[in-house]
This record gives structure tokens, C-alpha cells and sequence, in this order.
């Protein structure tokens, strides 16, 4: 395969965002940082999405990849080198072009930038150095960047790299050594945690270097994240969940993404091909599962166990926790210290906060919960105001489960068109007829 | 008998009615700001007309920040700008509740007091607004080079958004059109942003509109590479329109290019 040379910037565009889709992060938040009068860009703490693709992901950052050409051949990616596609490569001038137009028109945040592996993943992680040297050197570009470093690359380019961008990230791909040898036999679980674990280090001692020196070049400010294909292979929620923790708690990573897996590639050693779609539901469960490790204090063993491997289907981890956990209830919200507020369904971070603060002004009812935010229809079940329910309602998980359900909770589309499938759990793992046989 | 002020709908009319009400000394129950045009007459009420003033509202203003604090006269502000026509009746209640509390600056965390939260929510609706606007507005590169952008919001969020581009393109000449509320930001290269008040007629609209229809070469260009790039990122398996209004609603999309 060569690259083409006559190829027009719209094409080469249009293949390189195709090819990049697949990436999840497409955040912008984690640094705040003032123009300094010279350049273009700043950067905001909480992060500026910019529209929302037909898919309702937003787009923040122009996510491209610098090349669609690999030497690797990971069986779920649309660019493994024994695919035939049109394979294309950006140069550095035409990335920078693009991007200070885009910016300057407010269309994107920032540039994300990851690639497949062109000849070695030291001559790529060259290329994309030498881009982000002239879009922070030559075009003054003040805004933010986000990078993927491409496993294998030496240490010496990672840590260049790192002082162009604002957030570095590898991707761990699949959630267990043994399914990235499946999978993804080119890369090793060493090869991607070893750079997880220069960057940590790094930003360590950048830290250190600031306190010293105010003005010294920052590594990496906003952090580095991850993502992980969920549904290619048989892990279970709880595997998942528990890598996740791991991997905030060892590596202190800002994110874990999640990535319903796509089906894109024929073979063999995929889950077979089905009518459903990614699961987007399980997705979405690890999302609001990664919520709750993060902000509302839970541990991943709180939500999921051996036995009970996968989330619900109905409930949300939370909700599921707070069914499963009665003795914790009622709480008292006038009383009740912020971390117990924190675990009643229907009440948030943001809530928990002003309820905290407010209540020291005057005692709160439910119509001052409602105006502050708390979801009360499904708060109501399991908090008191100055030790009263809203309604008489019994604390038994059956009843408050049916109520919560007669309530017009909101039902995820899958649970919806499952139809006779009705009490199966996450069947679309894989192994789908193994499990069909059991049931039966 | 009440005493009711009148103001027209600015932060300085509503700020000259809070310095008259403040001055009149009144209890809560027995003033109340109205804005010119959305009157409706009540009995036992005294109307006055408020004269608008830049000292009045300077006054306040510190009155707000020495007493309440940064944070509550950031939400009082923000209330000011919204499209609610109780909002002066809010802003005047909230300060009067503030009056009463040991600690001033705490007034915004007592959201059990039903003024208190009307301006909680005021703010917060002209802060998602103006955010939405940070993170949608379109700028066009006319002949000239100046970058263009028009925006229709509900709430007045020109001096909530231009602070954000002004420090983002301190070197680039950019104009942001409030076609709503008939005003401008406008900022110069290395200078200071200024907001400009207009309130042209239809034939200035219509010279207006022509005006800035012309664009640089390069324009349609990066339009159309734009427009393809927003429509090959999304993932076919995973279209979901109702997540995507859900988050960005259809009355932002008419001066977004992506939606044109």
C-alpha cells in the first residue's frame, strides 16, 4: 500500500476522521489556562464541547489520526494492516492549518490527535512530536491538546511529548492480558502500562518542579485517561469494574473510558455478528458506575460481586445498591452528614452540596429539595424531611422496585424491545448460544 | 400602600430601581420592581417611574460586592440578564432577605427563601445559556478578515460570553451579533472588547444583513470541510437524534454551519 499523493486535505479528512471515530475521549476539560496576549487559545477547567454528532457524542476536539497506515493487526480495528482501505497520511503543516482555522472559527476546542503505527512506533511518535512543536512554537497555539502515545515508543519521546500536551492517554484496549493476546497480538499488557506509569512519575516530579520554579513547562496538566472495549470479550462487569479502580487507584488517571464495542471486522476470534447492535446499554452502566467510584465515594466491590457479576438492567448502579441496602434508610436530609447524602438515589453531587449549605439557613421541606434538584420521585422512598415521608410509602425492595417502575421511570431502549428475553442478563457478552442452552 | 418602581429591562434600570427601592427603606411586602412594557396595573399601588442613572447603579453595585459578596452579585448579575419579567421583584427580594441574615454573604446559599431561589435559577439558566453560546457560536471570516458571528438568544448573554473571546482571540479583529436583543460585541486587535447598543430599524437590519453575507474566499472552504468532518464522526450503529437535541436543542442550530 502506498500513500497517495494527490490526495485533497477534504479527502484525506474524511478518511482520517472515519478511521479515528472509534476513539472515545473526546474531552477538553482538566486545565485552565489565560492567553497570554501573544498567541491563539485559551483553555477552560470544565471543558468546552462544541456541537453533538448525529450519535449524541459531543465533538470537542478535532479527533483525527495522523495516519491510517499499521504495521499491527488488532482484530476489532478498522485500520489492522490486513484490511484493504484506502490508507492516507496527514503532514504536520496540514494538521496545523486545519486546526488554527477550525479554532479561530470556534468550531473545536482543540486538537486530538492519535495514529496508527507508520514503520515503528518511534518514528510515529516522532511525526507527531514534530506537529505539535509547530502548532504550540510556530502558530502560537495556546488552546488544548490531547495525544495519544503509541505503545513502544521510547521514553525519551513520550516525555517531549508530554510537555506540548495537555492530556496524554493510552489506550489498554481490552480489559485482561489474555484478551489483548487474543485480540490485539501485537501489543502486550507491559507495552501500554509501562508508558501509563512514565507519565504518573513524570507528573509527579513536574509537580515538584513547580513548586520550585513557578514558570517551569508543565507535563501534562490535565492528566491521563484510558479507554477500554467493552462487549469483544467475556469479561464481566465486574472485571471491568474492578481494572477501572485499579487503574484510578495505581495510576491516578483523570478517566476510564468505555467503548460499546462496534462490530467493524469479520473474524473469527470476535463475537459473532448480531442484530442488536453494541451494547449500549452495559456502556452506559459502566459509565454511571465510573460516576460513583469517582464522585459519590463507592467502591467497586459495593456494586458488583462474584456472584452478581453484571449490572441491572432496570436500575441504575445506584439505585440498584440503595434496593439492595434498606437498612441504610431512611435518611434524615436535615440531618444527615453529606457521604449518606451522597448514596440516596435521585439525589446528586451538586444537590448533596446545597443541601448541605442551605439547611444551616432553615429547615428544608420537599418542595425546597425539588427546587434545588433532587429527582424526587425517586428520592421519596428513601429520605425523610424532619422525619417525615412525602408519601406513607413501605421500605420493602419489592414495593419500591414496582413503584419505581410504575413511575414512568425511563427504561433503557434495549430493555424495551427485549421483549420474551425479558430477565436475561447482558446475553450480548458473548457465547450467546451457550447461554440460551443453559437457561433452557 | 405599595410602592411598585418602574424600570426598563437593563442591568442599570433594574440596579436604579434597587437604589430607589433601598433608599425608600421599605419592608419586603411593600415595594416591588416592575419592567416598562410587562405592567400590570394592581390596585393599592404606587407606580413611580425610575430615572436611570450610572451613579445609581455603580452604588449598588458595590453595595452588592462589599456586602453580599462576589459570588452572590455573579448570580444577582447574571439574574439581571435573563428574560424573566419578575426578575427586578427577585433581585430586590433576595437583597432585602440578605438585609436580614447575620452573615450577608451567605444570602445564595438560603434557597428555602422563594426570592433567594428565583434568582438562583435566573442565574443559573443565563449561566447554561451563555455557556451554550461559548460553546456554539460560529464565527465567519467576512472580506475583510473580521470574524462574524450572529446569535439569537432569549436571555442577554453578550457581556457573559465576550470576556470568554476576548481572552481566547486577544490578537484576531471579531464581532459577535446579539440580532435579539439588537446590540454587538466587538472586539480589535490587542484592544479591549466593547459592547454597542443599536437599536436600528428594519431597513438598517435588512443593510445589515447584506453586510455581513459577504465572505472571504477561503470561508466556504473550511465551511465545507467542517460540515463533513461533523458528519463522518458520528458512528452509524450508535445514531441516537433524541440525545443529540437533548443536548444541543434545535433553536440554537439555525446560525450553526454544521446544521445549515
Amino acid at each position: 500500500m502506498r500513500i497517495q499523493e494527490a490526495m485533497s486535505v477534504y479527502d484525506k479528512l474524511n478518511i482520517l476522521t472515519d478511521a479515528a471515530k472509534y476513539d472515545v475521549a473526546c474531552t477538553s476539560s482538566g486545565v485552565s489556562r489565560k492567553n497570554d496576549g501573544t498567541g491563539v487559545g485559551n483553555c477552560k477547567l470544565s471543558g468546552i464541547c462544541h456541537s453533538f454528532s448525529a450519535d449524541g457524542r459531543c465533538i470537542s476536539l478535532l479527533k483525527i489520526l495522523f495516519t491510517n497506515e499499521c504495521i499491527y493487526d488488532c482484530k476489532y480495528c478498522i485500520n489492522r494492516r490486513s484490511n484493504d482501505v484506502v490508507r492516507t497520511a496527514f503532514t504536520p503543516d496540514e494538521i496545523c492549518t486545519l486546526m488554527m482555522e477550525f479554532y479561530r472559527r470556534n468550531y473545536i476546542e482543540g486538537l486530538f490527535l492519535s495514529s496508527g503505527v507508520l514503520k515503528s512506533p518511534d518514528y510515529t511518535m516522532e511525526l507527531i512530536y514534530a506537529t505539535l512543536y509547530k502548532l504550540r512554537n510556530e502558530h502560537n497555539f495556546q488552546g488544548y491538546i490531547h495525544v495519544k502515545a503509541i505503545p513502544g515508543a521510547s521514553q525519551e519521546l513520550i516525555s517531549r511529548v508530554g510537555f506540548l500536551t495537555d492530556r496524554m492517554s493510552v489506550n489498554l484496549e481490552l480489559p485482561t492480558a489474555e484478551s489483548l493476546k487474543l485480540l490485539a497480538p501485537h501489543k502486550t499488557r507491559k507495552n501500554i502500562l509501562s508508558p501509563m506509569r512514565l507519565v504518573q512519575k513524570r507528573m509527579a516530579q513536574n509537580k515538584q518542579e513547580l513548586v520550585v520554579y513557578r514558570n517551569a513547562p508543565q507535563f501534562v496538566p490535565a492528566g491521563q485517561s484510558t479507554q477500554m472495549i467493552v462487549g469483544a470479550t467475556p469479561e464481566t462487569d465486574y472485571q471491568i469494574m474492578q481494572v477501572a479502580e485499579s487503574l484510578y487507584q495505581k495510576f491516578e488517571l483523570k478517566r476510564v473510558f468505555y467503548s460499546a464495542f462496534v462490530h467493524v471486522n469479520e473474524d473469527s476470534s470476535l463475537p459473532a455478528r448480531t442484530d442488536d447492535g453494541p451494547p449500549l446499554l452495559r456502556e452506559h452502566r459502566l459509565y454511571q458506575a465510573d460516576w460513583l467510584l469517582r464522585y459519590y465515594h463507592f467502591q467497586a466491590d459495593e456494586l458488583l460481586s462474584e456472584e452478581n457479576p453484571n449490572f441491572n438492567v432496570l436500575f441504575d448502579p445506584k439505585c440498584n445498591w440503595a434496593l439492595k441496602h434498606l437498612e441504610e434508610f431512611p435518611v434524615e436530609v436535615n440531618r444527615a452528614d453529606y457521604k449518606k447524602l451522597l448514596r440516596v438515589p435521585g439525589i446528586g453531587y451538586k444537590s448533596a452540596g446545597r443541601i448541605v449549605r442551605a439547611r444551616q439557613l432553615g429547615k428544608l421541606d420537599f418542595a425546597d429539595l425539588k427546587k434545588i434538584g433532587v429527582v424526587l420521585k425517586r428520592a421519596l422512598y428513601f429520605i425523610t424531611c424532619s422525619g417525615r415521608m412525602m408519601y406513607p410509602t413501605k421500605l420493602e425492595e419489592d414495593y419500591i422496585m414496582r413503584n419505581l417502575l410504575d413511575a414512568g421511570e425511563k427504561l433503557p431502549q434495549e430493555v424495551v424491545n427485549m421483549g420474551y428475553r425479558q430477565l436475561s442478563l447482558f446475553d450480548d457478552v458473548r457465547f450467546d448460544t451457550d447461554k440460551v442452552m443453559r437457561v433452557k | 400602600m405599595k410602592t411598585v418602581y418602574v424600570c426598563s429591562d437593563s442591568v442599570t434600570g433594574i440596579f436604579s430601581a434597587v437604589y430607589d427601592a433601598w433608599k425608600a427603606q421599605k419592608a419586603e411586602e411593600k415595594c416591588g420592581i416592575v419592567l416598562q412594557g410587562f405592567m400590570e396595573q394592581q390596585l393599592f399601588c404606587d407606580y413611580v417611574e425610575v430615572e436611570e442613572t450610572e451613579a445609581k447603579t455603580v452604588a449598588v453595585e458595590r453595595m452588592i460586592r462589599k456586602h453580599m459578596g462576589l459570588l452572590a452579585y455573579h448570580d444577582i448579575y447574571q439574574a439581571a440578564l435573563s428574560a424573566d419579567v419578575e426578575k427586578g421583584d427577585a433581585i430586590l427580594g433576595t437583597m432585602l432577605a440578605a438585609k436580614g441574615l447575620k452573615d450577608s454573604t451567605k444570602i445564595m446559599e438560603h434557597l428555602s427563601h422563594p426570592k433567594v431561589e428565583k434568582v438562583f435559577e435566573l442565574s443559573r439558566r443565563v449561566g447554561n445559556e451563555s455557556h451554550f453560546f461559548v460553546e456554539f457560536i460560529r464565527f465567519r471570516e467576512l472580506e475583510s478578515g473580521i470574524l462574524y458571528a450572529p446569535i439569537s438568544p432569549k436571555c442577554h448573554v453578550l457581556t457573559c460570553i465576550a470576556p470568554h473571546f476576548a481572552d481566547r482571540f486577544p490578537l484576531e479583529n471579531w464581532m459577535i451579533h446579539d440580532k435579539t436583543h439588537r446590540s454587538f460585541a466587538v472586539h480589535e486587535t490587542r484592544k479591549k472588547w466593547v459592547l454597542v447598543q443599536e437599536a436600528y430599524g428594519e431597513a438598517k437590519r435588512q443593510e445589515y444583513e447584506e453586510k455581513f453575507k459577504k465572505m472571504s474566499e477561503k470561508e466556504t472552504e473550511y465551511e465545507a470541510l467542517f460540515k463533513s468532518f461533523c458528519k463522518t464522526i458520528a458512528i452509524k450503529e450508535r445514531e441516537n437524534p433524541v440525545c443529540q437535541r437533548g443536548h444541543l436543542p434545535l433553536w440554537y442550530r439555525p446560525d450553526m454551519v454544521e446544521f445549515s
